[in-house]
């Protein structure tokens, strides 16, 4: 927790150095819930605006449209959207994040920019224009792509799409084969509740899957933290030696010490930090709506025979996946992500 | 006569905290056997109007208020019944009270941000194990249903 927020007090300081673009929203009706970054819930009202690290959730008869600086992002029932951001060679960069339910993004115009679009287990980066993202119970995605171009990847394959091309990534599986598809034509409805069932038919199959996918997180998130300790051990060094050169050399030296060597530092330390958070909010992602839904839907389907094997053995599997979960990601969490 | 009227002042404290404490354990009782009732009785839906979100199954977080429908009327599918339930215990929710149903960072941030203060815990034994039904007072004393635990 302490480390938690250590690392939140780099990353405030780091919003100075970059952030997301926003995302206004333009359209509002039915069960909508804002979550901000701070933890606080509210209905989501036409012209809130979506910072990083801020969440909308679509309820059974809810539906949002935002608007990020020219790209229209429409979001339908049943859906848990996220923006967050993550540091690309040098850069932040914004992240669309779709945990579950479906969106349709649509791009003005290519900047070359775009912001990427992760579900569960896969990331598209964006040439296209007009694309949908489906993001079922199982963690399982599917890419559709109405114009413009996407490419999709997972666990380390990727997959270009072009119109009327679409793509299914089992959770923690590389990309299926292409196949055509047109406008509006997948029912995401249908699609998830053939999830949902494939799921609890065969939870040993799909634990295996989110056990890959949280292992991939896990080691994210491990990696990013280790570098960031480095890095904020010899940022703190090196603020030393620049107080040091303050006093001894005088100011002007000690400002072209920061700038050549502090602020640099600083500036990677920081984007580490982003990294470390991007990776712990995918584990809780997978964690509360694939890992989570699923332990909640086989209790109640086993809740009459909580001694059969097929739950017990669940349980014990989903036991494990949690004392990692509370090992590698728990404490890089703070209570208003919960 | 001042003492006459501090001893009646002291027993009319005593007959209204013991009034409450009794108030209060009728009300627990009463949120026991409607629960049970209405798990004994398949009513999904009713459990569901009287469920809020975020809910807490076990040491499971649910966000989603379809998905606390969903839980119970998979309980209702799978016939799950609790003859002969009754209140073990009712006590009021304490910064400890998070360990009853998982002993987590995340349970704890939970209860620390979306149970009132006013919120009771209730143990409930039934022929099927114990429970632990995690409940608040809404508006007009109704019932809402903010976390189950069990059976175990």
């Amino acid at each position: 927790m302490k480390r938690a927020i250590v690392l939140a007090a780099f990353l405030l300081v780091g919003a100075l150095v970059a952030s997301a673009l926003p995302a206004d929203i333009t359209y509002s009706e039915g069960d909508t819930t804002l979550k901000l970054k701070n933890g606080k819930q509210q209905e989501a009202q036409i012209g809130d605006v979506l910072n990083t690290g801020d969440a909308l959730r679509t309820g059974k008869d809810g539906q949002a449209e935002l608007d990020q600086k020219g790209v229209t992002i429409r979001i339908s029932h049943g859906t848990v959207f996220t923006l967050m951001e993550k540091s690309q060679a040098g850069q932040t960069s914004t992240v669309l994040s779709v945990a579950l339910g479906s969106i349709k993004f649509r791009y003005d115009k290519i900047t070359g920019s775009e912001p990427q679009v992760r579900t569960n287990g896969a990331v598209a980066g964006v040439r296209g224009t007009e694309f949908t993202v489906f993001s079922g119970a199982d963690g399982s995605s599917l890419f559709a792509v109405d114009s413009g171009q996407v490419t999709v990847e997972s666990e380390g394959k990727s997959v270009d799409l072009v119109a009327a091309e679409g793509v299914e990534v089992p959770l923690g599986k590389p990309p299926g084969d292409k196949f055509t598809v047109h406008r509006d034509q997948i029912d995401y409805s249908k699609w998830n509740e053939d999830k949902l069932s494939a799921m609890l038919s065969d939870p040993e199959e799909a634990m295996t899957n989110i056990e890959t996918a949280m292992a991939a997180y896990e080691k994210d998130t491990g990696d990013y933290l280790s570098q960031f300790n480095d890095y904020n051990a010899r940022l703190t060094q090196e603020r030393a030696n620049w107080a040091d050169i303050s006093k001894t050399k005088g100011a002007d030296e000690a400002k072209k010490y920061n700038t050549d060597v502090v602020y640099p530092l600083m500036v990677q330390t920081v984007a580490l930090g982003l990294n470390v958070r991007y990776s712990t909010l995918a584990a809780l992602s997978l964690r509360r709506f694939v890992a989570g839904r699923m332990y909640v839907f086989l209790k109640a389907q086993f809740i009459a025979g909580l001694d059969s094997a097929r739950w017990t053995s669940f349980l014990a599997r989903y036991q494990a996946l949690l004392d990692g979960f509370e090992a590698s990601i728990v404490p890089q969490l703070v209570e208003a992500d919960i | 006569m001042r003492r006459i009227v501090l001893v009646a002042a002291a027993c009319a404290a005593a007959v209204a905290l013991a009034s409450c404490a009794s108030l209060q354990h009728s009300w627990d009782q009463g949120a026991v056997r409607q629960v049970a009732d209405l798990l004994n009785a398949g009513q999904a839906q009713k459990l569901a109007s009287m469920s809020v979100t975020p809910f807490l199954v076990d040491g499971e977080i649910v966000l989603i208020r379809t998905d606390v429908s969903s839980f119970w009327d998979g309980v209702a599918k799978a016939g799950f019944r609790v003859e002969g339930a009754s209140l073990d215990q009712g006590t009021p929710v304490t910064a400890e009270s998070y360990r009853q149903f998982a002993n987590t960072m995340e349970v704890k941030a939970f209860f620390s941000r979306y149970v009132k203060e006013d919120a009771r815990i209730l143990s409930m034994t039934s022929n099927t194990g114990s429970h632990i039904l995690l409940l608040m007072r809404s508006e007009w004393f109704s019932r809402q249903i903010i976390g189950f635990k069990g059976p175990f």
